[in-house]
């Protein structure tokens, strides 16, 4: 059984336009000791997930359908109090690296020990030792343990969350584009030490950002989400033999380090509006190879290869796609065409 | 640790300087006098040798540097002299005076913060409504209208029409008990209290009222309440963390308040005869008792000075970025 | 939304340094009349503003003549009649009379000192903002000590002894006033300092006081606007508290000293037409005043609009 099931999942936002559905129908497995990456341009839903996991979704979003699982557990349908006692110690968080995850007014070790008392009842001392381990392992002096989070630098922050999520020794950790924002050397860093957290500790984990390079880098798996579908889940084979033309054109927008001299391609036009989705596959309207049936037909998920699956009509004409999508030209012409 | 300290004893330094400024311009005000303290005393048909005397007797025939440090020395120490006409230390009057003027003042700021702070939250839980805009606007209005007319005005209505309430001072005639605690802590007092009460809360409210609305739209949206709450903590712990952001601000207008009140009365005492120390300072102004109105316009002025002072540190304690910056 | 435009615009052309201000003002002035609150405190003030010019000619009778009856008496705490509209005093002085005359008074205090305390209160901030350092220094610490006189008390002390005149009581509310002004102006002013325009106009050879009045200065005046108009609020209310106190200037009558009197003389028992009128015309003044401030801050500022 997956450490995480996600099940037909949907997930609404109430606003005064009318209600947005952020998550539609998504189902995804995360297997115990595996780095999940889960991709996708800003709004596409991927955040709306972990805060789902989390049970941290706003005021005016909640799931509407489906179910999550947490080793067989449901996590919507558990009472704050079990979704309480599951938390942190099981799983935890490395927020948004532009987020203000520390309280301000507390240093940052006295957030920690608030973690631990929390959930376990340890001595001062223990406690001690305990964040002489995890500033070791993120990288930051010990005593700087004593300042307040204002006086960190934002890298520093983050080493800092992901040493106050490594607290407890949590099954389960929710990095949530953790490093948008930082420069790029700290970004490398602070990547490095996720991946550490995976690799030394065996840990499970889920990396959510809109990255291609990051997950090419680090994870094991990939989802790629777009518009609160899922549209394509594999290995590393995503990335080097996409199949929907989605995860071709994100391919096209990071550089690639094997494929320096080539141009970047960025998708034009924006993502559908979710308060009115589209009828047929959402991609549609931007996807170079959009034929009458894509707008008239939502695709759906089929197996492309082992433990690969995508969401196209056209799976077939992959790899012509593939050699079109290379071409900036293709991607112009469907702006043009549109 | 180290920035908190230069940061406390910068502000240190400021708040003795100023104090200093503040003396140094009393100093030579009260030298400007029309001809100086002893003409109150003295009369003008008196001999010259005893003027002399009167003279050398209050130190008034020193060099003016001398006169300077040893002013600054009495000022410093609170030794204040006597007063022309009542005929005691001018200490003991301003002790008095300012208990009286605090025990308007305290009471009203503690219910202005109490209502306003649970107003600010409703209100800004109530955002954007329209009775959450008309709610502002009302106290915001009520703000401008002038103290002295409101307070004019609550004593037509409450006192002269309707008689519910005493017309002024702080107890009925005869009331007033042997300390100061005896005498405050009877009804006839809270009595007195509550039309002057009324009309500083009706102003004084707005100020938390407002704060506490938006800092608590800050604060819930912040997104380190979204990491407490993954943390697991219990739902008492995450509204401790959001109200300790919330009450911040908070904090330094309370004291701000405080000291603002203590000059800003004045009006009030003056109408409801509350024998404060604003309005001992105009009733010795008018009878020329200046060691009096001297020792009044200090401690007021020390009192706005060293609120200021505990609010911008007290500030620096519960929001520690303050020192920093 | 236009107007935050036009009014954020930061790069003003350098000859258009006095005219873009006025020109400034206008546009300030119209988009104020959008909002309905600014544009009822907009009304009221230009009400105010003619009373206090057209007043004295209109009022019936001097604000310290006697009411006489025909028989000669005086007509002493007269409720609301034909011959006087709002009554009179115990001394049988016209009261719409001295609330016309009191409009005066409270107008040109209110306006004299803060035209005052923004002039001083703007170039202190434009100095010590520009040059920075000890002169940024040793003015911070003026306003400082400005910050920590308290007003009432000090005005009173200094009234009583140089004794009451109108000059003073300006004098004194400027030299309270201008130390908000000098503040805000010079937080506006280290931003601007910083913004290309400025640079621009450096590596072009302006010299400073070219840069201040010229490139700077005029976008700190839609702020120095608006605490104009605060600091009239703030000096009529000043007058009308120092006039209420009995240190008003004994020569002319104002609204607070008409509160005066009316208070010594026990008019809340006995005499409403002579406490409503001063009382009200300070309320409403200062409500119109505060209408105007409240639309001009939320167009300066959009954040305000959280607030």
């Amino acid at each position: 059984m997956a450490l995480l099931q996600i099940r037909d999942l949907c997930i609404d936002y109430r606003t005064t336009a009318g209600t947005a559905r952020a998550v539609d129908k998504l189902s995804l497995d995360i297997e115990e000791g595996e780095y999940l990456g889960l991709v996708g341009e800003s709004g596409c839903g991927k955040s709306t997930i972990a805060k789902a996991v989390l049970g941290i979704l706003p005021r005016n979003g909640a799931v509407a359908e489906g179910d999550i699982l947490f080793r067989g557990r449901s996590l919507p349908h558990s009472s704050l109090q079990e979704l309480n006692r599951l938390r942190w110690r099981d799983i935890a968080m490395v927020p948004q690296s532009a987020m203000n995850g520390f309280d301000p007014v507390y240093t940052i070790e006295a957030q920690i020990n608030e973690a631990i008392d929390t959930h376990v009842s340890w001595s001062r001392e223990q406690k001690r030792k305990r964040i002489d381990e995890l500033f070791a392992f993120v990288g930051l002096e010990r005593g700087r343990a004593h300042d307040f989070p204002h006086q960190f630098s934002g890298g520093m922050r983050q080493r800092a969350m992901i040493a106050m999520a490594m607290a407890l020794d949590p099954g389960f950790i929710v990095a949530d584009e953790p490093t948008t924002g930082l420069d790029v050397i700290v970004q490398d860093q602070i990547l490095h030490r996720i991946k550490e957290i995976h690799t030394r500790f065996g840990k499970t984990m889920l990396l959510i950002t809109h990255d291609m390079a990051v997950v090419a880098e680090n994870c094991d798996r990939i989802a790629v989400m777009y518009a609160g579908k899922l549209v394509e889940h594999g290995a590393h084979n995503v990335f080097e033999t996409p199949f929907h033309p989605y995860t071709m054109g994100l391919c096209n927008a990071f550089p690639d380090l094997a494929d320096r001299g080539r141009e970047l391609i960025s998708i034009p036009k924006a993502p559908p509006n979710l308060l009115t989705p589209p009828v047929g596959c959402r991609f549609a309207d931007r996807c170079p190879f959009a034929a009458a049936r894509c707008r008239a037909e939502a695709p759906a998920l089929v197996e492309v290869g082992p433990g690969h699956v995508a969401a196209c009509h056209f799976i077939d004409r992959a790899a012509e796609f593939r050699m079109k999508a290379r071409d900036i030209g293709t991607w112009q012409g469907a702006a043009a065409a549109a | 640790m180290h920035a908190w300290r230069t940061f406390v004893l910068r502000r240190l330094a400021l708040l003795l300087f100023v104090i200093v400024s503040i003396l140094t311009m009393m100093f030579f005000l009260f030298k400007l006098l029309p001809g100086d303290p002893t003409s109150v005393f003295v009369d003008s048909n008196f001999p010259d040798d005893m003027v002399q005397r009167q003279k050398a007797l209050w130190g008034l025939d020193a060099p003016i540097w001398v006169q300077y440090l040893r002013y600054m020395g009495n000022m410093l120490t609170f030794d204040f002299g006597t007063s022309f006409f009542q005929m005691m230390p001018v200490r003991d009057i301003v002790v008095e005076k300012l208990l009286h003027t605090a025990s308007m003042i305290v009471p009203a700021v503690i219910i202005s913060v109490a209502l306003g702070a649970t107003l600010g939250a409703w209100l800004g839980w109530r955002r954007g409504t329209r009775r959450e805009g008309a709610a502002v606007v009302t106290l915001l209005t009520l703000r401008s209208v002038p103290s002295f007319f409101a307070g004019i005005m609550v004593l037509m209505i409450f006192s002269y029409w309707l008689g519910w309430f005493p017309p002024g001072g702080m107890v009925s005639v005869g009331g007033a008990g042997d300390s100061f605690w005896e005498t405050v802590l009877t009804i006839d007092f809270l009595h007195h209290l509550a039309l002057p009460c009324l009309v500083l809360v009706s102003r004084e409210i707005t100020s938390p009222a407002l704060l506490l609305r938006s800092t608590m739209l800050e604060v819930k949206g912040s997104d380190f309440l979204d990491v407490l709450r993954a943390k697991g903590l219990p739902e008492r712990r995450i509204v401790v963390h959001a109200t300790r952001n919330a009450l911040l601000p908070l904090v330094t207008d309370v004291a701000v308040m405080m000291g603002f009140l203590f000059q800003g009365q004045v009006l009030l005492e003056i109408i409801f005869a509350w024998p404060g120390v604003g309005r001992e300072l105009v009733t010795a102004l008018n009878d020329l008792d200046y060691p009096v109105a001297q020792a009044c316009f200090f401690v007021m002025a020390l009192i706005i000075l060293i609120t200021n002072f505990i609010a911008d540190i007290l500030y620096s304690v519960i929001d520690p970025r303050v020192a920093y910056d | 939304m236009a107007g935050t435009q036009s009014l954020r615009s930061p790069a003003v052309a350098p000859s258009a340094g006095v005219a873009s201000g006025i020109g400034a003002l206008w546009r300030v002035l119209r988009i104020i009349m959008g909002y309905p609150t600014g544009a009822i405190g907009l009304v009221l003030i230009l009400l105010f503003a003619l009373m206090a010019i057209f007043g004295p000619m209109l009022a019936p009778q001097s604000p310290f003549e006697v009411s006489r009856t025909a028989a000669g008496g005086v007509v002493r705490l007269s409720p609301p009649s034909w011959d006087n509209w709002l009554g009179t005093t115990n001394q049988g002085l016209d009261v719409f009379s001295q609330l016309l005359w009191g409009a005066r008074v409270a107008l040109t205090v209110g306006v004299i000192s803060a035209i005052g305390s923004i002039v001083l209160g703007t170039l202190i901030g434009l100095i010590a903002g520009y040059f920075g350092g000890w002169t940024d220094e040793v003015l911070m610490r003026i306003t400082d000590v400005a910050f920590g006189i308290p007003f009432l008390p000090t005005a009173l002390v200094i009234i009583s002894i140089t004794g009451p005149s109108l000059a003073l009581i300006i004098l004194l509310i400027t030299l309270f006033l201008w130390r908000t002004t000098a503040r805000v102006i010079r937080a506006q002013v280290l931003t601007l300092k910083t913004r290309p325009f400025v640079w621009a106009a450096k590596a072009a050879g302006a010299s400073e006081a070219k840069i201040i009045f010229v490139h700077i200065a005029p976008n700190v005046l839609p702020l120095s606007f608006l605490y104009m108009a605060i600091g009239v609020q703030g000096g009529v209310m000043l007058e009308a508290a120092l006039s209420f106190l009995g240190f008003g200037d004994p020569h002319v009558m104002s609204w607070g000293s008409m509160l005066n009197e009316a208070f010594k003389a026990g008019a809340m028992r006995t005499a409403w037409w002579w406490v409503a009128p001063p009382g009200i015309a300070l309320s409403l003044f200062v409500v119109s005043v505060f209408m105007v401030t409240r639309a001009y801050e939320e167009l300066l500022n959009p954040r305000l609009r959280e607030i």
